[in-house]
């Protein structure tokens, strides 16, 4: 490749230059922004084909927003092969066995945990997206019937929605909220809230997952608990505060107390 | 002209016979001046075993026959949270803190039946150790004035003729009688509100703002993702007195030409939402809400969107994306919200407590609003205190109140006679604040020039067993994980500084680290997209400016002067008070600690762990924290 030395007449960047050649640009205007001269430029290979996968990073760290990637199959003037893009997306994503990979965005499977998805519990998913609930609303749906958000639910809201997997995937991964492997049948929210920092919350938190033998975050294998950390339950009276499940929460736990509480729980389910 | 104020005086007279049509006295609760019990059932008294405790309470009323005669109201939150659960015996006012459900038989014998206190079950002032009989000289209480949470702790939050039994909706009833949008954003706007959300942006000139912008439709948002670790107040007011927000709600729309709203609610408060999602029902039954309002024929709606954790969504431009089914993200300002908001349409977004405010300051007027507060700063504002203070809860104050009376007068000082340290203001946007600080008047401003900010009013009291470098980690831990990855000042930024305030809490820190960390929090400030950014390193910064020689002993000195920081302390057991009692020892989760029984115990440094239970269970003192390295602390001093 030539090397910018002052006596050619290629432009500045020639190195560059020459790797885009051959290649084709659409430019496109960009409307309803404060600037209007943007330009947006999608670069195609040699076969013509456009080398943007739609991994959205460009959209996610623009800082003005000028840059949105939609192809919803609605709009046909988009450039994109819908299917094409939406099945090449997919294959960045690991397949139906969720727990076989180790790159697994969704989440590691507890052992021992086989997928039951009863498709009847996604009715009033679908029925609340078509009654034009949001997506958030409708991931919520879900959640609350089958304790996480399973692959397949997933799927089925971007087909139902007319969205790419990709952006519900995305939103269902941006909320702190949402899970994408299945929690245990005890749910340990320990709050990290000031207050509850300030009481010693942090002890706390490590007493239970010392107790259970998991990392926060986690399930224990036989799917008996989840540990979990919540920003602030509001019950800042009470630090530090622990909720198990979506009911009871208990008043100023200390790591001592915390021990007690899992072997109660233990002992209930023994 | 004649015809058009006879119009105007029929239009009014129909309202305010639709507002009549719509209370049914017989289903509200009632005054203070009638037999009944009011139990708190507000999140905290509930997680404390309300329940029990009212159901007690109910099975005793049957079992006398008195079921019909004495009403038992589950009301909103009181307050003093941390006394809780609580109930107040009327006629008279009795207030009886942190109750159990073996004592509701004597209770209904003394109070109910008879007309005498049950003296072993009143709250004892801690600061004077004197019992108080009546709700109302609690000086939790006394120290407060409260306008928003007013009739809060008095109403069923579920019934609507509760509120309208004390007033409720005249203030939409008046706004509508007069038709005039404009008169009442300079209504707001002379009362000199300011948002409530933590900026203290002008209410009324949003409102303008919003009101002129032009669109095909305007929106109106309650903001309710209440993020910030330590602040409850939205919640409150959503649990105890949702009608108030949906009235203040409904004034705003009418002013600023909405006809449709949401209220976005943090998913983590399941009881909010469900009191919310009954006011609306209520609302709607009752014609103060949906189509034809009171019969003027104006129509407005809300809708309850859920949030799902994520701290960045309390920003403007990030809430709306979430309602539109994005990622929480923020855009950049460049336009505003009021102008392109949800659905590229104006907008106007205000807090929970901003609208809560509303209704009374229509009713009472913007000059009595006025009258309260600073020269910039109007009206009240309530804090979430909580930490080390004696009284955790809600406290409603009037702005320019100094910190020492929220923390001393009406907070009760510090829990077992320890010492202030610092108080923390608005969750990870503020900064704490020192002991030199403390007549500071509270204001917007007066908080902003201190490095801290009024923030949406969380206010944490730490006391010396806090360090402050540790809690700036906190505090960076949280914005770190809620960073929402759109700009990299704020992406990057937050992680490294958080990384810097590991190194010194760990006793790796360099006086260039601290140097290093001014350099960036400024750069974080500069170069974020959104206030979450713009205001993470606030916390750090006020740190560095108060509580210097607190770092400096981390990085100079290689000790921790709260004695918190792991790697810098070490837990020993005094041979001379430890009495052998074996205690410890069982209660050792890595069975570190060793010793014969009546024998001084020894702690294994290599298996300890640090987790604190030891020092906690043991009834001798006999566990103090020391420094790790008390050679290297000493070979500095000298």
């Amino acid at each position: 490749m030539p090397r910018r030395n002052g006596t050619t007449t290629e432009p500045r960047g020639s190195a560059l230059y020459e790797v885009l050649k051959g290649i084709d640009f659409e430019r496109r205007e960009l409307v309803d922004k404060t600037r209007g001269v943007g330009l947006f430029d999608l670069v195609k290979d040699k076969a013509g084909a456009y080398k943007c996968y739609a991994c959205t990073l460009c959209e996610r760290t623009c800082p003005v927003d000028c840059i949105e990637i939609d192809y919803c199959p609605e709009f046909d003037e988009l450039p994109f092969d819908v299917e094409a893009e939406r099945a090449a997306a997919l294959l960045t994503l690991p397949g139906e066995s969720c727990g076989a990979g180790a790159a697994c965005v969704m989440g590691e499977q507890p052992a021992g945990f086989v997928p039951e998805i009863d498709m009847k519990l996604f009715d009033p998913v679908i029925s609340g997206l078509r009654a034009g609930t949001g997506l958030v609303e409708a991931l919520h749906t879900t959640q609350e019937a089958y304790g996480y958000l399973p692959r397949v639910a997933l799927e089925n809201i971007a087909e139902e929605a007319h969205l790419p997997f990709s952006r519900v995937f995305g939103v269902a991964s941006f909320y702190s909220q949402f899970r994408l492997t299945p929690v245990g049948k005890h749910v340990i929210h320990v709050c990290m809230g000031t207050a509850c920092h300030v009481a010693g919350a942090p002890l706390v938190a490590e007493a239970f997952a010392q107790e259970l033998d998991i990392p926060v975050g986690s399930t224990t294998p036989d799917l008996l608990f989840t540990l979990e950390t919540v920003n602030c339950i509001g019950a800042c009276a009470l630090a530090p505060a622990v909720r198990i499940g979506d009911e009871v929460t208990h008043a100023r736990v200390t790591p001592q107390s915390a021990r007690k509480l899992v072997r109660q729980l233990r002992k209930k389910e023994a | 002209m004649a015809t058009r104020s006879t119009s105007e005086r029929a239009r009014k007279t129909r309202i305010t016979k639709a507002l009549k049509a719509a209370f049914r006295p017989e289903l509200a609760t009632g005054g203070d001046d009638t037999v009944k019990i009011r139990v708190c059932a507000g999140s905290t008294c509930n997680a404390t075993g309300r329940a029990a405790v009212s159901d007690a309470l109910t099975k005793e009323l049957a079992k006398r026959g008195l079921s019909d005669k004495v009403e038992v109201v589950l009301t909103g939150c009181h307050g003093l949270c941390q006394e809780g659960p609580i109930a107040v015996v009327h006629p008279k006012g009795v207030f009886y803190p942190r109750l159990k459900a073996k004592d509701m038989a004597e209770i209904v014998e003394t109070s109910v039946v008879g007309d005498d206190v049950v003296e072993r079950l009143l709250y004892r002032d801690p600061a004077t150790g004197e019992a108080v009989t009546l709700e109302k000289d609690v000086p939790f209480y006394a120290g407060q004035t409260r306008i928003v949470r007013a009739v809060n702790g008095t109403i069923d939050p579920t019934s609507v003729d509760d509120y309208l039994s004390r007033g409720g909706y005249a203030a939409l009833a008046a706004v509508l009688a007069a038709g005039d949008p404009e008169a009442v954003i300079d209504e707001v706007e002379s009362s000199g509100l300011r948002g409530r959300g933590g900026a203290g942006f002008p209410t009324g000139t949003k409102w303008r703002y919003c009101r002129a912008n032009p669109g095909e439709k305007h929106y109106i948002i309650a903001n309710g993702d209440e993020g910030d670790p330590g602040a409850f107040m939205d919640r409150a007011i959503l649990e105890d007195n949702p009608h108030s927000l949906v009235e203040g709600m409904l004034i705003g729309a009418f002013a600023i030409g909405a006809d449709e709203g949401y209220v976005y609610v943090r998913h983590e408060y399941p009881l909010a939402v469900s009191r919310l999602r009954i006011a609306l029902e209520q609302a709607r039954e009752r014609g103060l809400l949906g189509d034809d309002i009171l019969g003027t024929g104006w129509s407005f709606d809300l809708k309850i969107n859920q949030g799902a954790g994520a701290f960045v969504c309390g920003e403007s431009t990030a809430l709306t994306a979430s309602i539109e089914g994005h990622r929480g993200m923020p855009r950049g300002k460049h336009i505003r919200t009021v102008a392109h908001g949800l659905w590229q349409q104006p907008t106007d977004l205000n807090n929970v407590e901003t609208f809560a405010n509303v209704p009374w300051i229509v009713s009472n007027g913007a000059d009595a609003f006025a009258a309260l507060g600073t020269e910039t700063s109007k009206g009240t504002k309530i804090f979430s205190l909580t930490g080390k203070s004696r009284n955790s809860g809600l406290v409603e104050v009037p702005m320019g109140a100094t910190l020492r009376e929220v923390i001393f007068d009406v907070g009760g000082g510090m829990q077992d006679g320890r010492e202030f340290k610092a108080v923390q203001l608005g969750g990870p946007s503020g900064g704490c604040l020192p002991a030199d600080l403390l007549d500071t008047p509270i204001d917007f401003e007066n908080l902003t020039k201190y490095g801290s900010m009024m923030g949406s009013g969380g206010m944490v009291v730490v006391d010396d067993a806090t360090c402050m470098v540790d809690f700036a980690k906190f505090f960076f831990e949280f914005t770190a994980q809620e960073s929402c990855g759109k700009c990299v000042p704020c992406r990057v930024g937050t992680q490294r500084v958080l990384e810097i305030l590991e190194r010194i809490c760990a006793g790796d820190g360099t006086e260039a680290d601290v140097e290093l960390l001014e350099r960036l929090s400024d750069d974080i400030i500069e170069g974020s997209l959104c206030q979450l950014g713009g205001s993470a390193p606030n916390p750090v910064l006020t740190t560095l400016r108060y509580f210097r020689d607190e770092v400096m002993a981390h990085v100079v000195e290689k000790r921790c002067p709260a004695k918190v920081c792991r790697p810098l302390i070490k837990y020993v057991i005094e041979e001379d008070a430890c009495t052998g009692c074996h205690v410890c020892l069982g209660a050792c989760p890595t069975q570190a600690i060793s010793g014969e029984r009546k024998q001084a115990h020894v702690i294994d440094q290599k298996l300890c762990i640090k987790c604190d239970t030891c020092r906690q269970v043991c009834k001798f003192d006999a566990i103090p924290v020391v420094d790790a390295q008390p050679a290297l602390v000493e070979g500095r001093q000298q």
